[in-house]
């Protein structure tokens, strides 16, 4: 019996196609607007996880002091990672290096390229991973060695997409008008250094050679990484002291150099990721609830129309509560059939997003179930109390209406 | 004719009050005794609380007072909205002036939905709608909507409802004022037939010509019955 006043309801709905097609517009753009956000902030966070995705959480960079807050005599040096892993406990490792970009040339290809100038241990805290050749050495360090090892972005860059891995090996290119010889190309790596520079586009050349290379315009990192986290801060605190030490900074002076936690960076993007979700979550459901009461509206347009059926339904025997289930039943098909329209045009919208420049949204099952569950509920609740009247209806007043 | 009283009312009174709080008293005292089989003619002038009276015996209103016996049970002071319903759905066969069918249900839908609402399958529904549609020469229209029926045709599907979950009591609101006097005479020989199923009818009209196939007229005046066997003048 029950589905039979449900398909009585369909029947009652599709009697009346415009009407109840525009009052489930509101259901359609709210449902659909839920899943393209919710699409955008999955999205947002995936970027962030992604640029940061070999990113300890341990890790601790120190630069050099810029912009409006800089220092005229702001310097940081090698020596002063040497410094800072000599004196500080809890260290695993520490590394420096510089960064720049340079002119790289192969053939008939060139490109500004960001290069890197590195010790040997720069690969192990970076998780970068050899796919053919070797990677750069202490040797190579000491003896200002004209190699390089590029990464999968750069290969293709420059030897084009077809390029063999291990044709690469070998051959000579020209960074900064140096002929160097390619000794090893990374594995494609996805990280980045704060999000900014990727490793893959990069190029990656011993300190030394680096340093002639990019000259002034170089910026220096240390990075270094602590055996575990709940040691971050105490390291942090430590490096500070021992750097305004090493650079004999009086009180009263500010620090020359930034020190930050990285990880601190991705938990803030990723909380900034969250709160525009919720927002955009938020706009959407204001929607939804608005279409509600388009829905009510249209229910109650609907009972007043309705008033003389509701009398002889009940003159002939139906109960309160089948008019109540007929009327609540076309809300809700309302509802849910508009939820259903919206959560596929969703999955529409989301790959045309998708083809814009900068956009990234990530279609998402918890989006689709989100916004059914809230239209069917947003139908039942508006489309009660219109329901209730239908069904409180007095049969002989009801009958009488026109 | 048994002797079986089906319906009774005693000193039944009906008020209503206006939106100001001012009481309207439409049935003052009204006592009726209506037979198993009967077919019974309410006659009276307007106001004079005829419709009023077959709404309460219908159970679409409740009393103000009184007692309301049906098949000697009182449900005068019944006030449970499935009970009511119940008996509306089962026991009683409303017939109205403008038939009152759904527009947008065809005429075996509409014949067949008080069984709806009784909980009866799709199936069991269907057969009895058709029986009871051919039955009423209406066999070859079971699919048209009422719109596409003319007057007399859709009071014969509302008649087919109304006989649809075999009650024992048909209730008519002037069942032929809006037919014309052929489609309406076709319509009062169908009602004479119900005496042979022993169902009692109680027809509200105003129309002498239609008041005649009944077999006695109760006159109602200003919320009060006149006269329970009141008789047409010689020249119907």
């Amino acid at each position: 019996m029950f589905l039979e006043i449900l398909k009585m309801a369909g029947e009652a709905l599709w009697s009346n196609k415009i009407r109840s097609f525009l009052s489930v517009l509101g259901i359609i753009i709210g449902v659909s607007t839920v899943i393209v956000v919710v699409g955008i902030g999955t999205g947002a966070k995936k970027q962030i996880e992604e640029q940061y995705k070999n990113l300890s959480a341990t890790t601790i960079m120190v630069m050099k002091q810029m912009g409006r807050d800089a220092v005229s005599s702001s310097k940081l040096e090698a020596e002063d990672a040497t410094v800072i892993s000599q004196n500080i406990e809890h260290i695993k490792s520490t590394t420096v290096f510089i960064s720049g970009n340079s002119t790289v040339a192969y053939g008939q290809e060139s490109g500004s390229v960001n290069t890197f100038g590195i010790y040997d241990t720069f690969f192990d805290i970076g998780n970068l991973e050899l796919e053919a050749g070797r990677l750069l050495t202490q040797e190579d360090v000491s003896n200002k060695s004209k190699v390089i090892v590029i990464g999968s972005g750069a290969l293709t860059t420059l030897f084009g997409e077809e390029a063999e891995t291990t044709q690469a090996v070998g051959q000579f290119i020209t960074v900064s008008n140096k002929k160097m010889e390619i000794v090893g190309i990374l594995k494609e790596n996805g990280g980045s250094v704060m999000g900014r520079m990727s490793y893959d586009d990069a190029v990656f050349v011993p300190y030394t050679t680096a340093e002639s290379m990019l000259g002034n315009q170089a910026n220096m990192m240390i990075v270094v990484l602590m055996d575990d986290v709940d040691n971050l801060q105490t390291g942090m605190d430590d490096i500070t002291t021992i750097l305004r030490i090493q650079h004999k900074l009086k009180a009263s002076q500010a620090d020359d150099f930034r020190i930050f936690d990285p990880g601190s960076i991705v938990g803030a993007a990723q909380s900034s990721a969250d709160t525009m979700s919720l927002l955009l979550v938020s706009i959407a459901t204001i929607v939804l609830i608005v279409s509600g009461v388009g829905i009510m509206n249209v229910m109650f347009v609907t009972v007043a129309e309705r008033t003389k059926e509701i009398g002889i339904a009940k003159a002939i025997g139906a109960q309160k509560q089948d008019i109540l289930t007929q009327f609540l039943a076309e809300s809700v098909i309302l509802s849910i059939g508009g939820g259903m329209v919206g959560a596929l045009l969703g999955q529409i919208i989301i790959p045309i997003l998708n083809t814009f420049e900068g956009w990234y949204v990530v279609p998402s099952v918890s989006g689709v179930i989100l916004s059914f569950t809230f239209s069917a509920i947003v139908g039942l609740f508006f489309g009660f109390y219109p329901a209730l009247k239908a069904s409180k209806l007095d049969p002989v007043d009801a009958l009488r209406s026109e | 004719m048994s002797e079986e009283v089906v319906i009774q009312l005693k000193d039944v009174h009906k008020s209503y009050y206006l939106g100001n709080g001012e009481e309207v008293q439409v049935l003052k005292g009204v006592d009726v005794e209506i037979k198993k089989g009967e077919f019974v003619a309410l006659m009276g002038e307007s106001g004079g609380g005829k419709t009023t009276l077959l709404n309460i015996l219908g159970c679409l209103h409740p009393l103000s007072s009184g007692t309301y016996l049906l098949e000697g049970e009182n449900i005068g002071d019944v006030r449970d909205d499935g009970t009511l319903a119940f008996i509306r759905n089962k026991k009683m066969g409303f017939v109205f002036q403008q038939f009152n069918l759904l527009s947008r249900l065809s005429a075996l839908k509409n014949v067949a939905l008080p069984s709806l609402y009784a909980g009866v399958d799709k199936e069991t529904r269907n057969t009895k709608a058709k029986e009871l549609l051919k039955l009423l020469s209406m066999e070859e229209r079971t699919e048209h909507k009422p719109t596409e029926l003319s007057g007399g045709q859709q009071q014969r599907v509302a008649i087919a409802r109304a006989l649809m979950n075999d009650p024992e009591i048909i209730l008519a609101d002037e069942p032929t004022g809006a037919l014309d006097s052929k489609n309406g005479l076709e319509i009062m020989e169908i009602f004479k037939n119900f005496k042979n199923q022993q169902k009692t009818v109680v027809m509200v009209t105003h129309t002498a010509e239609v008041a005649k196939y009944a077999d006695r007229i109760i006159y109602m005046r200003d919320g009060k019955i006149l006269d329970t066997h009141y008789q047409l003048k010689s020249e119907y």
